[in-house]
């Protein structure tokens, strides 16, 4: 039973706030809501770099939420930029140059159309490196800064700009979700966890373990998106909620590629989650696609099937 | 004559939207339509602008209306937003249409506007008829439409025809045509001038001067300090907290995406309503009912510089 050894009470949160408020980005961002709550376990001495997406809002020009640094490069190169910036400490702490003691982490920002799909490669390449660096994917399963376009992390049944509902594809996306986790933990990197805004405690928990490994820590942030999946900003947690809940989004980590599920959901119907979202209405009106349904709820207790096999064997 | 129709909203409640409803409906009546939004990077909140050209033949301007016939400003909050330049453009002979639940004589008197002067109080009228004062486009865009004197019947159906490619259900919309339509009759109109005389702005491109990353790239050296921007503006309505209700438990500062609630020696919640952005979150998540939301009234919201 994987249990919480920093964080165990709501008020344990540390109170000083490490990405300020004026930033653009949209009321209720469930992106915004981890990276903040991820950012009080990281503190100030970063080295922020943010593949380009919703997240260039952070820091538009010429204003910044953050005390510390923030670098800015193309959706596929972010993982690179930040192996330029290590190997830059890395070398002027080795020549005296800068004192041990103003070492600075560096965090990788990127959506998920830069994560699983443009930046692939050069994320690929630094795990391979062992490149001592946080990861951090704010995933809201579209292109969602130039409109909601299809990415691979989009589910199947979501209806994007470029996934409409039509004759052809009454389900919207006809993919399903590309699993990125999997394919970060081929690499054996030290450290991968899922988070969902909704569990901070879970979160900053996460946070505070992934900082005793050197090397690849990986964290894929559920951002629950008003703008893109169509619901009141005011629900951002709440979806969040029953993201997980429903089983859709696991909470998970994986140390040295040995998986652990952090929270075990007695799952509600799928429904109850796509029910609350504009990107999926298709599903329910004007006739309920039974069959669309079904096929979303078969794939989350295979899921949870297999987790219960592999992690009893365990 | 060609009209030209500039729209202001904050992202979310439709401006883009508006416009296209605009153009369809002068399609559907024979007219030649073009509507663009600016293209950037739109959040909910911020401030937007979208363009209609209408005119009964072939259309050779393109880009940005610099000068139009008809201002739409969706949220009044936006006037007093430099960033916004709602009133570029705006002489005397303009039409202008703000969401407000001011009269024109009252909004003149409280902040002096050039132009032909007109409001109706959309956000109630959401509020009360379908329940949410967000999403506001068919009503702006009948408003619109009747401003610059479209049929009503075009109107109706230009909102179905643009409701339904936002894939809002079919009762969703039928509301929706009910109430732009009693907005469309209600709004009193004023003349919108055909073919005000627009001076061809011309946009110099200035060819920057490179600099090898000897020189320096772009660097900039500024700590935190987004908090010099307020997004106050940003909300219709803001959180309050009844102090007696309040159990302490500080989950409204923790959901809080932006930061802006922070928690007191006795565990009460403080909020900064320089940057609250109105996402309601927290009036969602309390336990005890403790936050609750309020309308933001106009003259109320806090431009205050800090």
């Amino acid at each position: 039973m994987w249990q919480r050894e920093t964080f165990k009470k709501i008020k344990q949160i540390p109170r000083e706030e490490h990405v300020l408020p004026g930033t653009a980005l949209c009321a209720g961002c469930g992106g915004l809501e981890a990276l903040r709550l991820a950012a009080k376990v990281l503190g100030d001495e970063v080295v922020y770099v943010n593949a380009a997406g919703c997240f260039t809002m952070l820091a538009a020009y010429p204003f910044t939420p953050f005390k510390g640094s923030w670098l800015y490069t193309t959706m596929g190169s972010a993982p690179a930029g930040a192996q330029g910036v290590r190997d830059a400490l890395d070398v002027l702490i080795a020549k005296g140059r800068l004192p041990e003691r103003e070492n600075l982490k560096v965090v990788v920002l990127g959506g998920d159309g830069s994560t699983y799909d443009m930046a692939l490669s050069s994320t690929s390449g630094a795990i391979t490196r062992k490149l001592d660096f946080y990861y951090f994917c704010y995933d809201n399963e579209a292109y969602g800064n130039t409109g909601m376009q299809l990415s691979p992390a989009t589910p199947y049944g979501a209806r994007t700009t470029t996934s409409p509902c039509s004759l052809q594809h009454p389900s919207g996306a006809t993919r399903e979700k590309k699993d990125i986790f999997e394919i970060w933990r081929a690499h054996k990197p030290p450290y991968i966890a899922t988070v969902a805004p909704r569990y901070p405690l879970d979160l900053e928990e996460k946070f505070a373990r992934a900082a005793t490994f050197t090397g690849p820590k990986l964290f894929l942030a559920l951002s629950a998106c008003p703008t893109g999946w169509l619901y009141d900003p005011g629900e951002t947690p709440e979806v969040a909620k029953l993201a997980v809940e429903t089983g859709l989004w696991p909470l998970k980590e994986a140390i040295n590629g040995a998986v652990t599920h952090t929270y075990i959901p007695k799952p509600k119907p799928v429904e109850e989650y796509l029910k609350l979202q504009g990107r999926f209405r298709h599903l329910f009106e004007p006739v309920v696609q039974t069959e669309a349904i079904a096929h979303i709820q078969e794939r989350v207790n295979a899921y949870w099937e297999q987790v219960e096999k592999t992690e009893k064997a365990v | 004559m060609m009209r030209t129709v500039r729209f202001h909203g904050r992202g979310g409640q439709g401006a883009k939207t508006a416009s296209r409803i605009l153009g369809t409906a002068a399609f559907i009546e024979g007219f030649v339509a073009q509507d663009s939004p600016v293209y950037g990077a739109e959040r909910r909140g911020a401030p937007v602008a979208a363009f209609t050209r209408i005119d009964s033949g072939p259309i050779k301007q393109r880009g940005v209306i610099a000068c139009p016939d008809l201002v739409v400003i969706a949220d009044a909050s936006l006037i007093q937003d430099p960033a916004a330049r709602v009133l570029d453009g705006v002489n005397e002979r303009t039409a202008v249409f703000v969401n407000s639940p001011l009269t024109a004589e009252q909004l003149q008197a409280q902040t002096p506007l050039l132009g032909r002067l007109t409001t109706l109080d959309l956000t109630t009228i959401a509020l009360q008829q379908c329940g949410k004062g967000g999403a506001i486009s068919a009503l702006v865009g009948a408003v619109a439409g009747r401003l610059v004197g479209l049929r009503r019947d075009s109107v109706r159906e230009a909102i179905a025809r643009e409701l339904a490619d936002l894939g809002l259900a079919a009762t969703q919309i039928e509301r929706n045509q009910a109430v732009a339509i009693q907005c469309y009759d209600t709004v009193r109109t004023v003349p919108v001038a055909p073919g005000a005389p627009q001076p061809t702005a011309s946009a110099r491109l200035q060819v920057p001067t490179y600099e090898s990353p000897t020189r320096g790239t772009a660097r900039i050296s500024a700590a935190a300090n987004s908090i010099l921007r307020e997004t106050s503006g940003w909300r219709t309505f803001r959180p309050v907290l009844v102090p007696d209700k309040c159990n302490g438990c500080w989950l409204c500062f923790a959901y809080c995406p932006d930061g802006v609630i922070s928690m007191a020696k006795d565990d009460r919640p403080v909020i900064d309503y320089a940057h609250c952005k109105g996402c309601q979150i927290c009036v969602h998540e309390c336990p005890t009912e403790a936050l609750v939301a309020e309308r933001e009234k106009e003259g109320t919201v806090a431009w205050k510089a800090k």
